[in-house]
C-alpha cells in the first residue's frame, strides 16, 4: 500500500494534475474568503464554507479522473494487479495520496483564521469544525470520482461523469422544498417522502451543520459511510473486472 | 512447479481458452507457441492472476493463484505484451517502485543494480522511461519481472517489436535467466522457440494442440531417412549413379537450383544409412557432393499443419475426439499427408518441364 500511496502521491506532482487542482482550489477559495470576509467585515467563516463547497465540484473530478482509467489505458494496471498486493491496498494506496493532496489544499486555506485573528477575533473552533466538515465532504468527492474512474478507460469520461453527479448532489437540495407544495391530497405523502429523499441525498443540506460550527455525529456519519461505501464499490469493480 | 488444469475462459458466448492442461517442471523453459488470437496471452493473464478463468485451476509452486493470490504471486515475475510501464518516471524509480510494490527483502541497491547489469539497463537509469526506444523499454519490462528474484517467469511475445541485434540480445538474456529460474515465454515466432526452448506447447483458437521438445516435434513428423542432395553435373548421370545404390527407394530431381549443379529428394528404405554409399558412388564417378541434409520439417511447417489439421478437424471432416487427444500421432499424420502432396505438386511440375 505504501509503495502505491508514494507513487501516486509522487506522480501528483510529476505531471500538471496536483498543481492544476492546488492552484485552483486555493485562487478561488481566497477570492471568496475576500470577497465574502474581508470586503464584508465577516468573522465568520459559515458563509465562506456553504460556497467553497461548490469549487469543490470542479476541482476533485480533476484530481481523481485518472487514478484508475489511467492505468487501465497504459495497462500499467496488469503489474498492480499482477504483484503481491491485495486490491484493497492498491484501492486505498490511490484513496489516501488523493485525500493527500486535498488535505494540503484544505490545510492551505486555513491560513485565513491567523489573517481574521489579525483584524478581528473570529471563533477558532467553529471555523475548525467547518474544515473539518469541508475535509469530509472533499473525501466523499474523492471516492465518488476514485469510483467513476475505475469503470472507465477515459479519462475524460471519468471526469465529467464525477462533475455531474457531485454537482447533482450538491444543488439538489435546493429542490427539496417544492414537492410537498406541488403535491397536495391523497399524494402528499410521496411528496413529503420525496423531500425526504432529496434532503437525504443532499450532500449540501448534510454539510449545513458544519459550516454552522456544530458538530453532529450524523452528518460524521453519513459523509464517512459514503465514502467508504464508494471505496467498497471501487474494489469491487476492480476485481470483477477479472471475470469478464 | 507451475500446474494447469482444465483451463478454460469465456469471453461472452466466445470461448477463448478451450481446457488447456499442463504442467511445467522447475528450471524448464516452455515455449508458448500459437497464431495471433490463439489464445496466449489469455493463458498468461490468467497464470499470473491478472484474468480469472471460467473454468479450472492454476496453482505455482502449489499456491493457488485464487485461493492465495498473494503468495502465488509472489512467486511469478510476469512480462505482458506490452511492458506496464509509468511514462513519468525514471527506470530507476520505476524499478525502486516495483522493489517496492513486491516488498522484496534483498538489499535494494545491489538487486537493483545486478538486474540492471543483467539486462543491460545502467547506462539508462537516469532517463525518463517515456525517452526510451521500443527495445530499452522491452528490457525494462524484462527487469521490472526479474525484481524479487521470482522463481517462475512469464514473458508474454518478449521479442516482438525490436529490432535484430535487440532480439538476440534478449534471447541470450533469457536463456541466460533460463538456468535458475522456471521461464514460459509465448511467441508467434517458432525460431524464436526453437532457439530458446526446451519444450514447446503449441495452441490454436484456445486448444492445446500439442506438446514436446522441439526436436522431436520435428523428428516425428519428419522423416528421418529422407535427405536433400546437392551434386554437381547433369542430371542423367547423376542418377545413373545414384539409382544402384542400395537402399534408395526414391529419387525425385529438383532440377536446377545452382548453376552447373542439380538437387534431389532422396528418401531411403528405414533403419538404412544410405549417406555413405551415396557419397562413395559419386566420389567414384567424380560427381563431388555440394551440400547433403536430413529433411526434418521445421517448426514452422509443423506449426502450420498442425494447427490447419484442428482446422480440418473443427470443420467436421475429421472424427473430433481423435483431434480432442492431444497426441503427437494425429498432427504427425497430418503433415506427413501435407507433405505428400506437396511432393506431388512437385512431381507435377517437374513432368510438366
Amino acid at each position: 500500500m505504501t509503495a502505491i500511496y508514494k507513487r501516486e502521491l509522487r506522480s501528483y506532482f510529476k505531471n500538471p494534475v496536483g498543481y492544476i487542482f492546488l492552484s485552483a482550489f486555493i485562487f478561488f477559495a481566497s477570492l471568496m474568503f475576500v470577497f465574502i470576509n474581508l470586503n464584508s467585515q465577516q468573522t465568520s467563516l459559515s458563509g465562506f464554507f456553504s460556497n467553497v463547497s461548490l469549487i469543490f465540484v470542479f476541482v476533485i473530478p480533476v484530481l481523481t479522473m485518472r487514478l484508475f482509467s489511467e492505468e487501465r489505458k497504459s495497462k500499467t494496471d496488469q503489474l498492480l494487479l499482477t504483484a503481491p498486493v491485495r486490491v484493497t491496498d492498491i484501492v486505498f494506496g490511490k484513496f489516501l495520496a488523493a485525500a493527500t493532496v486535498l488535505l494540503i489544499g484544505v490545510v492551505a486555506t486555513m491560513l485565513f483564521i491567523p489573517i481574521m485573528e489579525r483584524y478581528g477575533t473570529p471563533d477558532v473552533t467553529e471555523s475548525l469544525v467547518g474544515y473539518f466538515g469541508l475535509l469530509l465532504m472533499g473525501l466523499l468527492f474523492v471516492s465518488l470520482g476514485m469510483f467513476m474512474s475505475s469503470i472507465t478507460e477515459s479519462q475524460v469520461i471519468a471526469a465529467v461523469s464525477t462533475l455531474v453527479i457531485i454537482f447533482f448532489l450538491w444543488f439538489i437540495g435546493g429542490l427539496s422544498l417544492q414537492f410537498s407544495e406541488m403535491l397536495t391530497g391523497w399524494l402528499s405523502w410521496l411528496g413529503k417522502f420525496l423531500d425526504w429523499l432529496l434532503d437525504f441525498i443532499s450532500i449540501n443540506n448534510r454539510f449545513y451543520d458544519f459550516t454552522l460550527g456544530t458538530l453532529n455525529l450524523v452528518p460524521v456519519f453519513y459523509f464517512v459511510s459514503l465514502t467508504g461505501l464508494f471505496v467498497f464499490l471501487t474494489i469491487r469493480v476492480i476485481e470483477r473486472r477479472r471475470w469478464k | 512447479m507451475v500446474e494447469i488444469k482444465n483451463l478454460s475462459k469465456k469471453y461472452g458466448d466466445k470461448l477463448a481458452v478451450d481446457s488447456i492442461s499442463f504442467t511445467v517442471k522447475q528450471g524448464e523453459i516452455l515455449g508458448f507457441l500459437g497464431p495471433n488470437g490463439a489464445g496466449k496471452s489469455t493463458t498468461m493473464n490468467i497464470l499470473t492472476g491478472y484474468l480469472s478463468a471460467t473454468s479450472g485451476e492454476v496453482s505455482i509452486d502449489g499456491y493457488d493463484i485464487l485461493d492465495n493470490p498473494v503468495e502465488a504471486k509472489k512467486r511469478i515475475g510476469y512480462l505482458p505484451e506490452h511492458p506496464p510501464l509509468y511514462m513519468d518516471m525514471t527506470v530507476w524509480e520505476y524499478l525502486d517502485f516495483v522493489y517496492d510494490l513486491k516488498k522484496v527483502t534483498e538489499d535494494r541497491e545491489a538487486h537493483l543494480d545486478s538486474i540492471c547489469e543483467t539486462v543491460k539497463l545502467t547506462d539508462v537509469k537516469d532517463r525518463l522511461i517515456a525517452n526510451l526506444s521500443k527495445g530499452y523499454k522491452q528490457r525494462v519490462g524484462l527487469a521490472q519481472a526479474l525484481i524479487g528474484n521470482p522463481e517462475v517467469l512469464i514473458l508474454d511475445e518478449p521479442t516482438v517489436g525490436l529490432d535484430p541485434k535487440q532480439i538476440i540480445e534478449i534471447r541470450s538474456v533469457i536463456k541466460q535467466l533460463g538456468r535458475d529460474h522456471t521461464v514460459i515465454l509465448s511467441s508467434h515466432i517458432l525460431q524464436e522457440v526453437n532457439a530458446i526452448c526446451e519444450r514447446v506447447i503449441i495452441i490454436n483458437k484456445g486448444r492445446l494442440v500439442a506438446s514436446d521438445t522441439p526436436e522431436n516435434l520435428g523428428k516425428s513428423i519428419s522423416n528421418e531417412n529422407k535427405f536433400q542432395l546437392r551434386v554437381a553435373g547433369d542430371e542423367r548421370s547423376i542418377l545413373d549413379v545414384l539409382e544402384p545404390v542400395a537402399g534408395i527407394q526414391y529419387i525425385k530431381s529438383l532440377g536446377r537450383k545452382e548453376a552447373g549443379s542439380i538437387d534431389f529428394i532422396i528418401e531411403a528404405a528405414p533403419n538404412v544409412d544410405v549417406r555413405t554409399p551415396i557419397f562413395n558412388a559419386l566420389a567414384a564417378a567424380s560427381l563431388p557432393i555440394l551440400s547433403l541434409q536430413t529433411m526434418d520439417l521445421s517448426l514452422e511447417e509443423i506449426f502450420l499443419e498442425v494447427t490447419k489439421g484442428q482446422a480440418v478437424a473443427e470443420a467436421g471432416e475429421v472424427d473430433e475426439d481423435e483431434i480432442e487427444l492431444v497426441n503427437m500421432p494425429a498432427a504427425a499424420a497430418a503433415v506427413k499427408e501435407a507433405a505428400e502432396k506437396e511432393e506431388e505438386g512437385a512431381d507435377l511440375h517437374d513432368s510438366n518441364l
